[in-house]
């Protein structure tokens, strides 16, 4: 599917808060506050994290709290996390105790290996 | 699942406990410290020898750091695979690897070796080793000998190792024009500036 030109994971603390577009060829952990996309190979919005914007990757975990969508063919979602908007998935987990609010449809792996290639166009 | 796992210790790090670990000491010395300085105020007359006074002075002040270093046990990092576009804000150390097209404005920003920054660094302390095109704005600056910078540079205190390539002006004003905030003023003291002279040419 993609190239692993993994690094090591880059890490936003509580402390950050970003605007813009993240792209990044590894694991992104973010706990801090991101506004905007993000594409990434795993992403994680760890406790405390806040996303607002649409993610892409090939899989997420959320702990945190995203408003937007997700793309993503792997999804987990942990009892903290608080979901507004919707998740693309082909294998989803959700927590007991997660808040889930909006849809979250099924799209095949192909569906996913398109939007990998162009994932701005598609956000 | 390591997944499941991973997120968890990312998740609960900051809350838990186990983050003094990683940053080893500072937080636990404070307690200590300040015992110990309670004790060396008492025990100070008999050992004389021992009364370093400077010591207790310099180990009381870390609580106030301390306290912020807490909502930075885990630095930010931006490894050198991530490329943001946008305006990036901490309240808390950062180390960028990767590349930034934006402003960033941190405490203390380490700029490693393959970073690249596009765009205005504000910090209180900037540590460059990579590149940057466009502007440091810093009360203390220091340039390694692999920096590249392209820009002016506004600091209070400067390093520059050798080897370190500038292509601009060093301009010693960071404590002067206090940064953003009264830069802002000065811009709109010249618009209000223009107004009263257009006015005047009006009448």
């Amino acid at each position: 599917m993609h190239d692993e030109a993994e690094g090591p994971p880059s890490f936003l603390g509580p402390g950050i808060s970003i605007q813009g577009v993240l792209e990044i060829t590894g694991e992104l952990v973010i706990s801090g506050h991101v506004r905007g996309h993000v594409a990434a190979i795993k992403l994680v919005i760890a406790a405390g994290g806040h996303v607002e914007g649409d993610v892409i990757a090939r899989e997420v975990v959320i702990a945190g709290r995203l408003d937007g969508r997700a793309f993503a063919p792997n999804v987990t979602v942990e009892a903290s996390a608080v979901v507004e908007g919707r998740i693309f998935h082909t294998n989803i987990t959700v927590a007991r105790g997660a808040r889930m609010s909006g849809r979250m449809p099924w799209r095949p792996v192909s569906y996913f290996e398109t939007l990998d290639k162009l994932p701005e166009v598609r956000l | 699942m390591s997944l499941f796992n991973r997120g968890d210790k990312s998740g609960s790090g900051p809350q838990q406990p186990e983050r003094p670990q990683n940053q080893t000491r500072p937080a636990p010395p404070p307690p200590q410290a300040k015992a110990e300085a309670v004790i060396l105020k008492t025990a100070e007359p008999p050992r004389p020898t021992q009364a370093e006074p400077p010591r207790p002075a310099p180990i009381v002040q870390p609580p106030t750091p301390t306290t912020a270093r807490t909502g930075a046990h885990m630095p930010s990092v931006i490894s050198k695979t991530l490329k943001i576009k946008g305006q990036l804000e901490s309240s808390e150390d950062i180390q960028i690897d990767g590349d930034i097209e934006g402003d960033v404005r941190g405490i203390n920003v380490k700029i490693g070796q393959n970073a690249k920054v596009k765009g205005t660094v504000y910090g209180d302390e900037v540590e460059l080793a990579g590149t940057i095109e466009g502007k440091i704005e810093s009360k203390k600056v220091t340039l390694t000998g692999t920096a590249r910078m392209t820009g002016d540079i506004l600091h209070q205190d400067i390093k520059i190792d050798s080897g370190a390539f500038i292509s601009g002006s060093l301009k010693p004003e960071y404590g002067k024009s206090d940064s953003k905030p009264t830069l802002k003023p000065v811009a709109g003291g010249a618009s209000a500036n223009v107004s009263p002279l257009s006015a005047a040419a009006r009448e």
